[in-house]
């Protein structure tokens, strides 16, 4: 489907120019639309973080150059906050993807009230993250919350555990949180790469005298791969700008303070918009290196399918 | 089909990206906006203005919860006749409304006369040059007003605001399990005796917490900055709180639960009938006569430290009129109304809110829609204003996070204390 005219690199004849072209002439409107709501805020941000503004000066700035990152760099603050929003991704992530496999392989099945079930599975989703954040701190809530209650009730451990005072506990919370709010988002992407695999491949290895798991192995788990690839993706950089849950949930205690809360706390209740600035490039940073790392090695997965494959 | 998807993967992560540059920098963008050109020398509101004042006055603040805001507009309106007052909500909660001020006050808008400004924001507003200088209002109205509360709104010696009403912590406690607290150390010791009368704060890390800690840091003599602005917290009494606080939690004095309890799920926690003691604010009185509680509790003022006397924090909200009010003499006029002791009467009896008028608090009518005024004048009278600085929230950050980690168990009281003097200094380095 890919038209090989307008692969750059190829033989340039004049139809080829022609066509580039029209192409630079029609992406140009967006292209200058991604500047302006990419390119300046950017570039304003960066301006911003290389300066100095106190409560006192009323927003005159004092240009500092790198200051305000190397004394974000040299916090003990940034890095715990780093840790434990790595922390967080790793753990979220790693069970989105393997519960959003399960869950995709079983919608994935023909039977009845399957589109209902769709549906269904994707409400989580459709919660605003905090609502479903005010409702987890309340099921979690010793002395009256379900969770903390039903525990209790059935004689379990964890009934008498203050699970958003203690460290470890409340990251388990957090974690469980945002795996039961955006495994349908990932089970959703997983489905749709199920759905591009032909049934004869299938039909295929059975004549071979492949076992359903043997066909699972090595059938459905490579060619799912970069549909899994493009959900990890996704999570990954969400995760990592993570903040409406510890924020509601925990404010940031007992190992919780994300990289995206410790810029918020200082750009909007500091008013430290020099040093929020620079937290927010350096949270921006981790994301694009993480998500770069991503597409070099994963994406280059990508690729090797789609050969193979033709 | 798949070549196409690889290809798309690229595009999506550019638009991936773009929205996280756009999510995480659109927020910086908005702190540095508009700024005044350094802080400007106030003009100051005339008291005598007021008298001849017209036209219409907008009050700006948070949402209108129990509708007092909008209750006092609409009664000056109709009392004075020739000046209309309106109220504007501009966030849902504290936090929300003081960017939206901010954001306001920074861009020079002209929109609100008059802002609602927690007791708490007065000295980052006054040093940015926002606020209308309101010494003379307050001199001429001094006499009317309780002088702990006009000190929240004293930012080097001049009155930015005037209060309106006020807010101190009160102490309920279950009558038939256990003896209405004199001090905090018998507050504690009878809170242990039993597994139901137990002791349920605000101990969660946030605003709260700075709150719940300094009434117990005032009380027994310590403090955050001295006379002269100077960092005060490293001190045996700051050590001395911080380990009762602690052993508190470790005894069974205190639930372990409070860690994770900011006003209304320790409110809750209390109404189960689990615990003999809550420390809350004034409203919670008229919220827990609503259950089965009601007859079985007691109110009193916060206790004293042992050896010393009580003295708690005051919370509440202030009147101030913006730098950039079009309609200053209706400010004033739409004040002296908010103040008048008749008025402060129905801020108690229709509102339930702390009058900032000693006299309301005698008064027939108000004590019998608000049986605990007395204990409620007492905990006003002796509270003092949380630390004055234009940098109050990194220095109530400091104080709250360091707190927390050695009530968590994740810090040592030395350490805490510490830690908490160096960042408070930082804090102060940054103005």
């Amino acid at each position: 489907m890919a038209n090989k005219t307008l692969v750059p690199g190829r033989g340039v004849n004049g139809r080829d120019r022609a066509e580039r072209r029209l192409a630079v002439r029609m992406t140009a409107p967006s292209l200058v639309i991604m500047a302006l709501v990419a390119a300046v805020p950017i570039g304003y941000a960066i301006w911003l973080s290389l300066n100095q503004y106190s409560v006192r000066t009323a927003g005159l700035s004092r240009f500092v150059g790198l200051e305000n990152y190397i004394s974000a760099l040299s916090s003990s603050e940034w890095w715990a906050a780093f840790g434990q929003t790595f922390l967080f991704a790793g753990l979220s992530v790693s069970l989105e993807l393997a519960l959003g496999t399960a869950m995709a392989l079983l919608l994935n099945l023909a039977f009845k009230g399957r589109a209902l079930l769709r549906t269904v599975v994707l409400l989580p989703y459709a919660i605003i993250t905090v609502v479903s954040a005010i409702t987890w701190q309340t099921m979690f809530q010793p002395n009256m919350g379900l969770v903390t209650n039903v525990l209790s009730a059935l004689g379990l451990p964890g009934g008498d555990v203050v699970w958003l005072g203690e460290h470890g506990y409340a990251m388990a919370v957090i974690v469980l949180a945002d795996v039961w709010k955006t495994t349908p988002f990932a089970a959703l992407i997983i489905l749709a790469g199920l759905q591009v695999i032909s049934s004869e491949t299938y039909e295929a290895a059975e004549l071979d005298g492949a076992s359903k798991w043997q066909a699972f192995v090595h059938i459905t788990l490579p060619l799912l791969r970069p549909a899994i690839v493009l959900a990890a993706i996704f999570r990954t950089m969400d995760a990592l700008r993570v903040f409406d849950l510890p924020f509601v949930l925990t404010r940031g205690a007992n190992g919780t303070e994300s990289m995206s809360m410790l810029a918020y706390t200082q750009l909007r209740e500091n008013r430290l918009v020099g040093e929020g600035s620079a937290l927010s490039i350096l949270t921006f940073l981790t994301v694009m290196v993480v998500s770069v790392i991503y597409v070099r090695f994963a994406g280059g997965n990508i690729r090797e399918v789609a050969k193979e494959e033709q | 089909m798949i070549e196409l998807r690889a290809g798309s993967l690229r595009t999506r992560l550019v638009t991936v990206a773009a929205a996280a540059i756009a999510a995480g920098l659109l927020i910086s963008g908005c702190g540095g906006g508009a700024a005044p050109q350094g802080a400007e020398q106030a003009a100051a509101a005339d008291p005598a203005s007021g008298a001849n004042a017209s036209g219409s006055v907008n009050i700006c603040g948070v949402k209108d919860a129990s509708g007092i805001y909008k209750g006092t507009a609409e009664a000056f309106t109709k009392a004075n006749g020739k000046v209309t007052a309106k109220y504007t909500e501009i966030g849902a909660t504290t936090d929300e409304a003081r960017t939206q001020i901010v954001q306001r006050l920074e861009g020079k808008s002209t929109e609100c006369d008059i802002f609602l400004t927690d007791v708490i924001w007065t000295s980052e507003f006054a040093s940015q040059g926002w606020l209308l200088d309101q010494t003379k209002l307050v001199e001429a109205n001094k006499d009317r007003l309780i002088p702990s509360t006009v000190e929240t709104t004293k930012y080097q010696d001049k009155y930015w605001a005037s209060p309106f009403f006020t807010n101190a912590g009160l102490v309920y406690y279950q009558k038939d399990k256990v003896a209405k607290p004199e001090t905090w150390q018998q507050l504690y010791a009878e809170a242990a005796k039993a597994p139901g009368n137990g002791y349920v704060y605000q101990g969660k890390q946030y605003e709260g917490l700075t709150v719940n800690f300094l009434e117990m840091l005032y009380s027994a003599g310590g403090e955050v900055l001295d006379d002269k602005g100077e960092v005060a917290i490293d001190s045996p009494e700051t050590r001395k709180v911080l380990d009762f606080m602690s052993n508190g939690l470790k005894n069974g004095s205190a639930d372990r639960a409070v860690l994770t309890y900011n006003e209304d799920p320790a409110r809750l926690a209390y109404e189960s009938g689990n615990f003999g003691y809550q420390r809350n604010w004034p409203h919670v009185y008229r919220l827990l006569n609503a259950t089965s509680l009601a007859g079985s509790f007691g109110v009193a003022p916060l206790p004293a430290w042992e050896g010393g006397k009580a003295s708690g924090v005051l919370g509440g909200w202030n009147l101030a009129i913006s730098a950039h009010a079009t309609n200053q003499s209706g400010a004033v006029a739409f004040i002296d109304f908010a103040t008048t002791p008749e008025w402060q009467k129905h801020v108690a009896m229709d509102y339930s809110q702390a009058p900032v008028n000693e006299a309301a608090y005698s008064d027939a009518a108000v004590l019998q829609k608000m049986p605990f005024a007395t204990e409620l004048l007492a905990s006003v009278k002796g509270a003092k204003p949380r630390p004055i600085s234009p940098v109050y929230p990194q220095i109530s950050q400091a104080i709250y996070k360091n707190v927390y980690a050695v009530l968590s168990g994740t810090a040592s009281a030395e350490d805490a204390v510490k830690k908490m003097a160096e960042e408070i200094t930082t804090a102060k380095a940054s103005f």
